[in-house]
């Protein structure tokens, strides 16, 4: 009963002339949204493993030198793309890609592609993931609103009510037909989309890769089903298929656009981004001044004491590690608890404007998705902590080899205190420092992070569903 | 068959069926006469369960319709006024489907056969709807309910704007039924079919049943002459009719 109900909604679906255009529509985008977005990625991925590669020959190039000014020479950190970014490239666009690693300083990352873009990159990309969650709601409604709606008024539903099926049965078999339907044109779309992928070259972090990619699927089947049952429901509630539609498109308007930008500028109110002139004045200070009040100097004095007590010498010349090197090495370890307070008060706010936003996003089905699908593509802020973060250990264990080899070849400077221009590194030296390498957190802290967002994706589809059920039992027959 | 016992129906104010006793039998074609308003329409809808009823109740085949809907619905067959069809399926399909929703499901050629036996023409059984005349339409909403092999029809002006040809072609159609056992409960204006194809009458007024006539017993004229003594009674018809016996 419910199959025939189906194959009747898919086929006068598939036969009327709205299929055919929003279907048409529908596909031309998402596939040019596919194929865009790869090419991008590509793209970007040349880009990132030629630059990573010239940075590091750059680094071990760098010609013979005080192994300390090598860590003021620096290196760069790239961020890989995200293993699904060609489908959904996330907050990548606003991120920063790239982080200039030295010595002293932690820096933050740079190279945010929307600076490069023309007004109408405000738009946001042309993505996979932007045409589904935008489009594919649409394309739902539009294929779906007349369901119960259409069929009350033309009359037809008196008489299909009038032969004993069920309501419930009515709704199981219309969902399953207008599915069909969807599937038909999203799944060709995503079938074609990832043969063409598969001839060319995947993504690098091939490891959870199908398991992120069978994870996105189930994500966006959930919100497809949470749109379908809507459509239903209202389908079956409306007086006609006229209000039924601009309540649909209403809600879609609401969900798609409204809570979404709602949602940041509220986060962004509760939890504000330090202005930066005040946040690097208050760093600075810490610095000067030492982080628990007692200024970096008196504090190297007194390590100074506890120096000479450990290898048992009252004066620099006789110390068996070159004291410059040591001193510079303190300095730079008395900097970082602050980087530490004032970066991680920045990451901070981010972070905790990225959770009210997805507490937030309990109000429209589309604020969990996005979150949900950027975190399983590698694009999303978490990620981008992590790589600032890794980038940030980089630089620490950068710096501390360069200094301790400074330490321990330089001993003979500590009578002649105070000239360490000393080319004693070379590039077996700064081989030392192993190339740069992202590895992000795997796919069970992303999962964890946001079992939140899944969950409300699962409350979304449950009262949607409950909705539905609802609205077809208290179904009129007739009009008005 | 069908069974309405002090059936009531209200519309805020308006009391659309002020207690109705009606039954059909079996092999009955029964023949709701009365001006627009009368509670034709309503008492099919109770019977459809499309509405629920204020008081009194609706049976088929001693099943009470709103505590049985689906079952009972499984034993009727509904044939409006304008037999409402999906455009973009062709005939046969439409008559499958429907046919699925009432739990038959048949072969092909079987359902060519109904449609056959309704008289629809052979080259219009797989062209779409949309084409289709009202009279085609009708047809094929009756093979529907020939399909569902309903014990009782539930019928709602179905020769309203079908040319007499096709009208007639619909009482032959009836009077199949009926041989077949059926009970008919009609809606009609048609005075003329209804002494024809009905065996009985029964004449609706204001949510009342104000006559019920066998049509073996009366002439057209006699129909006609009730009819309008009814409609122009105005509000008093049960003084008038005590005067007037």
């Amino acid at each position: 009963m419910i199959a025939a109900i189906a194959r009747k909604e898919f086929s006068e679906i598939v036969r009327d002339g709205r299929f055919k255009w929003t279907a048409g529509i529908m596909a031309m985008l998402l596939l040019t949204a596919l194929l865009a977005g790869y090419q991008k990625y590509s793209a970007y991925m040349d880009l990132h493993r030629m630059a990573q590669d010239q940075t590091n020959a750059q680094w071990l190039n760098q010609g013979d030198k005080n192994p300390h000014s090598g860590a003021h020479y620096g290196n760069y950190a790239f961020k890989p793309a995200g293993p699904l970014a060609f489908f959904d490239n996330g907050i990548n666009n606003y991120a920063g890609t790239a982080v200039f690693m030295e010595a002293h300083k932690q820096n933050f990352a740079i190279g945010r592609p929307a600076t490069d873009q023309s007004a109408i990159g405000r738009f946001g990309d042309l993505s996979g993931a932007m045409v589904l969650q935008l489009l594919m709601p649409l394309l739902i409604i539009f294929l779906g609103f007349t369901a119960f709606s259409g069929e009350r008024e033309s009359g037809t539903l008196r008489q299909v009510m009038s032969m004993g099926v069920s309501n419930r049965q009515l709704l199981w078999g219309k969902a399953l037909g207008i599915g069909t339907a969807v599937l038909l044109v999203i799944g060709t779309c995503a079938l074609i989309g990832s043969l063409a992928l598969s001839l060319a070259e995947l993504p690098s972090e091939g490891e959870s890769l199908p398991v992120r990619v069978a994870l996105t699927t189930v994500s966006y089947l959930l919100y497809g089903a949470i749109f379908l049952f809507l459509t239903l429901a209202v389908s079956a509630w409306a007086r006609n298929a006229r209000t039924a539609l601009m309540v649909l498109v209403g809600f879609w308007a609401f969900a798609a656009f409204l809570a979404p930008k709602a949602a940041s500028e509220i986060s962004k109110a509760v939890y504000p981004t330090p202005a930066f002139g005040q946040w690097m004045a208050e760093m600075r200070y810490h610095q000067m001044r030492g982080f628990d009040g007692v200024p970096p100097f008196v504090r190297f004095n007194e390590y100074t004491k506890e120096l000479f007590a450990q290898y048992g010498v009252d004066k620099v010349a006789d110390l068996p590690v070159y004291f410059v090197a040591v001193r510079l090495q303190k300095l730079e370890e008395y900097d970082h608890p602050v980087f530490q307070e004032h970066f991680g008060r920045v990451r901070d706010s981010y972070k905790n404007q990225r959770r009210l936003q997805d507490r937030i996003g309990i109000v429209a089905p589309t604020l969990p998705l996005r979150s949900v699908s950027m975190a399983l593509a590698g694009t999303d802020l978490i990620r981008h902590v992590d790589f600032v973060d890794a980038a940030e250990a980089y630089r620490r264990d950068m710096v501390v080899k360069m200094n301790d080899f400074l330490g321990k070849a330089a001993v003979s400077l500590n009578s002649s205190f105070g000239s360490s221009n000393f080319m004693i590194a070379d590039e077996e030296v700064f081989a030392l420092v192993p190339p740069f390498k992202f590895e992000s957190s795997g796919l069970r802290e992303t999962l964890a992070e946001h079992s939140g967002n899944l969950i409300a994706l699962l409350l979304w589809l449950a009262a949607s569903l409950g909705l539905a059920l609802w609205a077809v039992r208290r179904m009129n027959v007739e009009e008005g | 068959m069908l069974q309405a016992i002090d059936l009531r129906k209200s519309y805020g104010d308006n009391q659309a069926l002020k207690g109705l006793d009606l039954t059909v039998e079996g092999g009955d074609i029964y023949c709701l006469l009365g001006a627009n308003g009368a509670g034709k329409t309503t008492t099919i809808s109770l019977f459809l369960n499309f509405i629920q009823p204020d008081g009194g109740t609706a049976t088929v085949c001693g099943l009470d319709v709103t505590e049985k809907p689906l079952e009972t619905k499984k034993m009727l067959a509904y044939i409006p006024e304008q037999v409402m069809l999906y455009g973009n399926l062709s005939a046969l399909e439409n008559l499958r489907y429907f046919s699925q929703l009432g739990g038959h499901d048949y072969s092909q050629e079987k359902y060519r056969a109904f449609l056959q036996r309704v008289g629809l023409q052979r080259e219009a059984v797989d062209r779409r709807v949309k084409t289709f005349s009202k009279g085609m339409r009708q047809k094929v909403g009756v093979a529907i309910a020939l399909a569902k092999q309903a014990k009782a029809l539930l019928l709602d002006e179905p020769t309203a704007g079908l040319d007499p040809k096709a009208s007639n072609e619909f009482s032959e159609l009836l009077l199949k039924l009926k041989a077949d056992g059926a009970a008919i409960l009609m809606a009609t204006h048609d005075l003329f079919r209804a002494k024809e194809t009905g065996t009985r009458i029964g004449i609706m007024k204001e949510g009342r049943l104000v006559e019920e006539l066998s049509t073996d017993e009366v002439s057209h004229a006699d129909v006609e002459q009730i009819y309008l003594r009814h409609m122009h009674a105005g509000g008093h018809y049960l003084q008038e009719d005590e005067q007037t016996a």
